[in-house]
């Protein structure tokens, strides 16, 4: 029984089996050989949503995470706003100028900047000739993936609660590592010891726990939206100096001479 | 494609130029999609250096440039995949194109406002040195992929796409 058809349809003439081939090939081509253009746009563009917005809200996360411990006070002495007053006891003399550098602790061109003009810097704020802020950034941890700028910037404001901010800058600064590469809680307590941290168990556990971390994300966000948009910036009262016009600044004669005519 | 290679004599004049320029869009979506996937792919990871990129440029307000710099690396990453496998490859190339095109017009506008950054193309971004700029290089290659954009739009049957087995 079961073979009759088939001898049949063997004995079929050419131009039906054809046809039948055909008519299959079409059902074939329209049900089950490709897919549906409207729904696999639907599929595409819905996929494409959730990969852009779950992006978005993944990336916006993994930044927030980075805040590391629950303390989101700034070190006493700084703003979130303005940064760390470095000299903080001198009087000013009338119509000094602010100065305020922001700095990378990760950034080569920073420490170029501080061998050339740290000092200078730092003689004119012992004078009260400026009132001199620091106003850390730490964008290189995100743009370079290694954990530097951060915990450099921890040492350094654990250092300013015993005082040492100054002379940790200063140490972090010549002895800085490689852009790109990671430090260890060694590495920092090195600076730690050159700068004369007093206390170098309370800076140790100031330093490990990240207790500035929060605001260190903080100060990089606010000196964004100050327009910074790399280091080293400096800024004298209202105006910024960065990359072209940072360059006429670029020697302790130039920059001394900006400071006076800043000075009103 | 293979209907096609099956109908038409090899030696048909169309047909030749129908299938070269099936591969040569192949190519063109490989370049415009892989590099778009490239520059996505090393963008992810880095948030806070997206943000800054387009910040950088000062050209939309600060808040929505960070929301920009946070959207980009996966629209890119989503456009890129969807040329590379040829799917709604007319689309796709058209939203590629308005991409590079918003990306020259960006460039050109940090140029002639004398900022130095560096164009965040394939990550990094933000202030650079004067002497360290790039502008008419990055503008030169953003245009080489417009131009690929512009030969899908035109011609978007391309060879080994996802595109022939839809309906």
């Amino acid at each position: 029984m079961a073979k009759k058809p088939n001898t049949n349809r063997t004995d079929r003439p050419a131009s039906a089996t054809d046809r039948q081939a055909k008519i299959q090939a079409a059902q074939k081509a329209t049900s089950t050989g490709g897919a549906n253009k409207i729904t696999i746009a639907g599929v595409v563009v819905i996929l494409a949503i959730i990969a852009v917005v779950g992006g978005v809200i993944w990336s916006q996360k993994s930044a927030e995470d980075a805040v590391g411990s629950g303390n989101t006070s700034p070190p006493a002495g700084a703003t979130v706003a303005e940064g760390y007053r470095s000299f903080a006891d001198v009087t000013l003399k009338p119509g000094a100028p602010t100065v305020t550098v922001f700095e990378d602790f990760q950034c080569p061109a920073c420490r170029d900047l501080e061998a050339i003009l740290g000092t200078t810097i730092a003689d004119l704020a012992e004078s009260g000739d400026i009132k001199l802020n620091y106003h850390v950034m730490n964008f290189l941890d995100d743009a370079t993936g290694a954990k530097q700028s951060t915990p450099v910037a921890n040492g350094a404001f654990c250092a300013a609660d015993q005082g040492k901010w100054q002379e940790f800058h200063d140490a972090a600064f010549s002895g800085q590592y490689t852009e790109g590469t990671s430090v260890t809680q060694e590495q920092v307590a090195a600076f730690a010891k050159t700068a004369g941290v007093p206390d170098l168990s309370a800076w140790e556990a100031c330093t490990s726990a990240g207790k500035y971390t929060a605001y260190i994300n903080d100060s990089n966000e606010s000196a964004g939206k100050l327009g910074v948009t790399g280091t080293p910036t400096i800024r004298i009262n209202d105006q910024m100096y960065s990359g072209q016009t940072l360059a006429p600044l670029g020697t302790p004669e130039g920059f001394t001479k900006a400071v006076q005519d800043a000075t009103k | 494609m293979s209907t096609h290679e099956l109908t038409q004599t090899p030696t048909s004049d169309t047909a030749r130029r129908e299938r070269l320029l099936g591969w040569i869009g192949l190519l063109a979506r490989l370049v415009l999609g892989g590099v778009l996937i490239a520059a996505g792919a090393l963008k992810v990871g880095h948030p806070v250096t997206s943000k800054m990129a387009v910040q950088a440029y000062q050209i939309f307000p600060y808040e929505l440039a960070g929301w920009i710099g946070l959207a980009l690396p996966f629209a890119e990453i989503v456009l890129g995949t969807l040329l590379v496998l040829g799917l709604f490859t007319r689309v796709s190339a058209a939203l590629a194109t308005g991409l590079m095109i918003l990306f020259v017009l960006g460039i050109a506008s940090a140029w002639a406002r004398g900022l130095n950054i560096d164009c965040g193309c394939f990550g990094g971004g933000g202030q650079i040195g004067a002497g360290q700029t790039a502008y008419p290089q990055e503008i030169a290659r953003d245009l080489a992929l417009v131009a690929c954009g512009a030969l899908l739009i035109r011609h978007p049957r391309t060879a080994l796409a996802l595109d022939s087995r839809l309906v």
